[in-house]
């Protein structure tokens, strides 16, 4: 697995992390739309991070 | 020293060209038109528009901000990241997904259309659009916010045909991506996110401006979400301008390797939700946990576009020093200067790092809510926006429209000029306006005279405000017309802009596009590079100063703060 994909991977987790946060802990629930719009950008970094490990396993990157 | 990057954009095949030019031609539009409005906006704050009604007034400044916010900075993002995946992916050049570049240049170019038009004809909202300001729904408003969605869809449709052109690059040739190649990509995925987050802020506002739906319940953290993203993007994108264009301007890449390099932008994305917290800090009843978690978070907010800061002032003083420079500063007067876009870059950090220094004061959770809704808001965020983004994305046209249209830049002694004298502005407009900011003065309010009851001062200082408004305005417009004239005239080959080549200095050669070989990084140790540490102190120093003085000024004023339901 490349950096490129081990660092973009790195951001989806954390985009999820702050994503099940904000829906979770009561205390962050004055910004209503957080968990969702940080869960969105967490499913497009995972599913990049995901394109870019498929192109590089591609027979003609290899 | 002919750039790889320079000599793949001029490789592109026509249809590209064809796409990347209309891209810079409609940023150019946006911006064109953003100044304009901006300069008569600054100078009816100034008081040199006595006779200008209210309504007039603000739709001058949502024009402004329609423009030169929205417009300006999407669609010279979209020239630039194609412009820079196009450029240093390996492999065939040329732009993958290209139908669907396409499809997202005309639905932005009809966003801003539609955008243009209802904040032209329409209520004056100001450039956030909220729907109480406009009160009743009407097809003027539903313009605004239609236009935006369009820009949305524009922005997800371009960012994708940027990743797609890296991937095919990844799917070729396989291994690792050029850093700036990451950066691009990491930008792009924050694009998309960013369309995503303008989807939940106006897609219910334009619900409600058709008479489909009731009035947003959330819209005002709908916004904030988007805007935080908004915060983020062009500051990710300058640096990844700065990074390309360095090594364009001087042969120079990383010293510390593309590994630390992508760290560094990776850590752009890594901090965009965490420091959202601070949006919150108007909210009366948060918790005092919320509150100092904030604060604590906030400061990561600067911290990767210090590390690349860092990375490049770094990786420019050891190889000028290989290539025989000597004192603390003397390699800083050997970096070509007298390059538009190397004076626009310099210019920039300069900027960047006054803006930087007030908006460190701004997040703090005893000061948000003393100055957020005082001219400190106009005042620093000018040296960010105007200071630091604009300069830098208009260095990257002035070196990526002459590699695509074949013609070089006119005046360029000129537009090395202009970013200086643009700064000169901006320091007026900057220091007046936050001056006023520690008197009270509002923003958002054209006339502060308030029938003789305000003080005094703030008239005064307003006056300054304009001035550097109409200095600022008329540097950049005269830019901008420079570079327009420059497309537009036919083909021939302009002055000589000079750049420098350090990458062969000694054992010094580069490698890969922007970065550094082992050989190149041996012989980069026997060197010593204090100024890019030096700076960050001297930046430290700043914000604790400044922070000391609002609050010593603001605790001396009779007013108590305590929040007003706003972000």
């Amino acid at each position: 697995m490349t950096l490129d994909v081990r660092l973009i991977g790195l951001v989806a987790l954390v985009w999820a992390v702050m994503a099940v946060l904000y829906a979770t802990v009561t205390m962050l629930a004055h910004m209503p739309g957080s968990a969702m719009l940080w869960g969105s950008g967490a499913g497009i970094f995972a599913l990049l991070a995901g394109a870019v490990w498929r192109a590089g396993e591609s027979p003609r990157a290899k | 020293m002919t750039d790889p990057f320079v000599r793949r954009l001029a490789a592109l095949p026509s249809a590209d060209k064809a796409l990347l030019s209309v891209f810079a031609a409609v940023a150019l539009l946006a911006l064109l038109l953003g100044l304009a409005f901006g300069l008569a906006t600054g100078l009816a704050r100034g008081g040199f528009f006595p006779g200008l009604d209210d309504e007039a007034g603000y739709r001058l400044m949502t024009l402004h901000g329609v423009g030169a916010f929205f417009y300006w900075l999407s669609f010279a993002q979209i020239f630039l990241l194609l412009a820079l995946t196009a450029g240093y992916v390996d492999g065939e050049s040329r732009i993958a997904a290209r139908p669907a570049a396409w499809l997202g240049a005309g639905t932005a170019i009809l966003g801003f259309v539609l955008s243009e038009v209802g904040a032209g004809f329409g209520p004056p909202l100001l450039y956030d659009a909220p729907p109480e300001l406009a009160m009743d729904p009407s097809p003027a408003v539903a313009a605004v916010h239609a236009g935006y969605l369009l820009l949305a869809v524009g922005l997800f449709l371009a960012a994708w045909a940027a990743i797609a052109t890296a991937l095919r690059s990844k799917r070729e040739g396989g291994g690792e991506w050029p850093t700036v190649a990451f950066a691009a990509v990491a930008w792009a995925g924050l694009l998309m996110v960013s369309a995503v987050a303008a989807f939940t802020a106006f897609l219910p506002a334009l619900l409600w401006s058709l008479g489909l739906a009731g009035p947003p319940a959330d819209y005002s953290t709908g916004w904030h979400l988007l805007f935080h993203n908004m915060h983020y993007l062009p500051l990710l994108a300058t640096v990844v301008v700065w990074y390309a264009l360095v090594r364009h301007l001087t042969g120079v890449g990383s010293a510390f390797g593309a590994t630390f390099s992508k760290v560094a932008f990776a850590a752009y994305l890594i901090f965009v939700p965490p420091t959202s917290l601070y949006h919150m800090f108007l909210e009366p009843d948060l918790p005092g946990a919320v509150r100092t978690a904030g604060s604590l978070l906030s400061l990561f907010i600067g911290v990767p576009t210090v590390l690349v800061f860092l990375v490049l002032v770094s990786s420019l003083e050891l190889n000028a020093r290989q290539a025989g420079a000597h004192g603390l500063f003397g390699w800083i007067g050997r970096l070509p200067w007298r390059h538009p876009a190397m004076a626009a870059i310099g210019a920039a950090v300069v900027n960047l790092a006054l803006g930087g220094a007030f908006s460190f004061v701004l997040i703090q959770e005893k000061l948000a809510p003393l100055l957020s809704d005082t001219f400190m808001i106009p005042g620093y965020f000018h040296f960010l926006t105007l200071g630091t983004v604009t300069l830098t994305f208009l260095a990257g046209f002035v070196v990526a429209l002459p590699a695509l249209t074949g013609r070089d830049l006119s005046a360029p002694t000129w537009l090395a000029r202009l970013p200086w004298l643009t700064t000169f502005g901006l320091a007026i407009f900057g220091a007046a306006g936050i001056a006023a900011s520690y008197l009270g003065a509002p923003r958002r309010t054209l006339s502060v005279a308030y029938d003789g009851l305000a003080p005094p001062a703030w008239s005064a200082l307003m006056a300054g405000v304009g001035t550097g408004a109409a200095i600022m305005g008329a540097a950049m417009i005269a830019y901008v017309a420079i570079v327009a004239a420059s497309l537009l005239r036919r083909a021939r080959a302009g002055a000589d802009v000079p750049v420098v080549d350090w990458s062969g200095s000694g054992a010094v050669t580069a490698g890969r596009a922007g970065e550094s070989s082992g050989v190149y990084q041996d012989a980069l140790l026997t060197e010593r590079a204090w100024v890019g540490p030096l700076a960050v102190l001297v930046l430290l120093a700043a914000m604790y100063a400044f922070t000391a003085l609002t609050f010593n000024l603001l605790r001396a004023l009779p007013v108590v703060a305590i929040g007003g339901g706003g972000h």
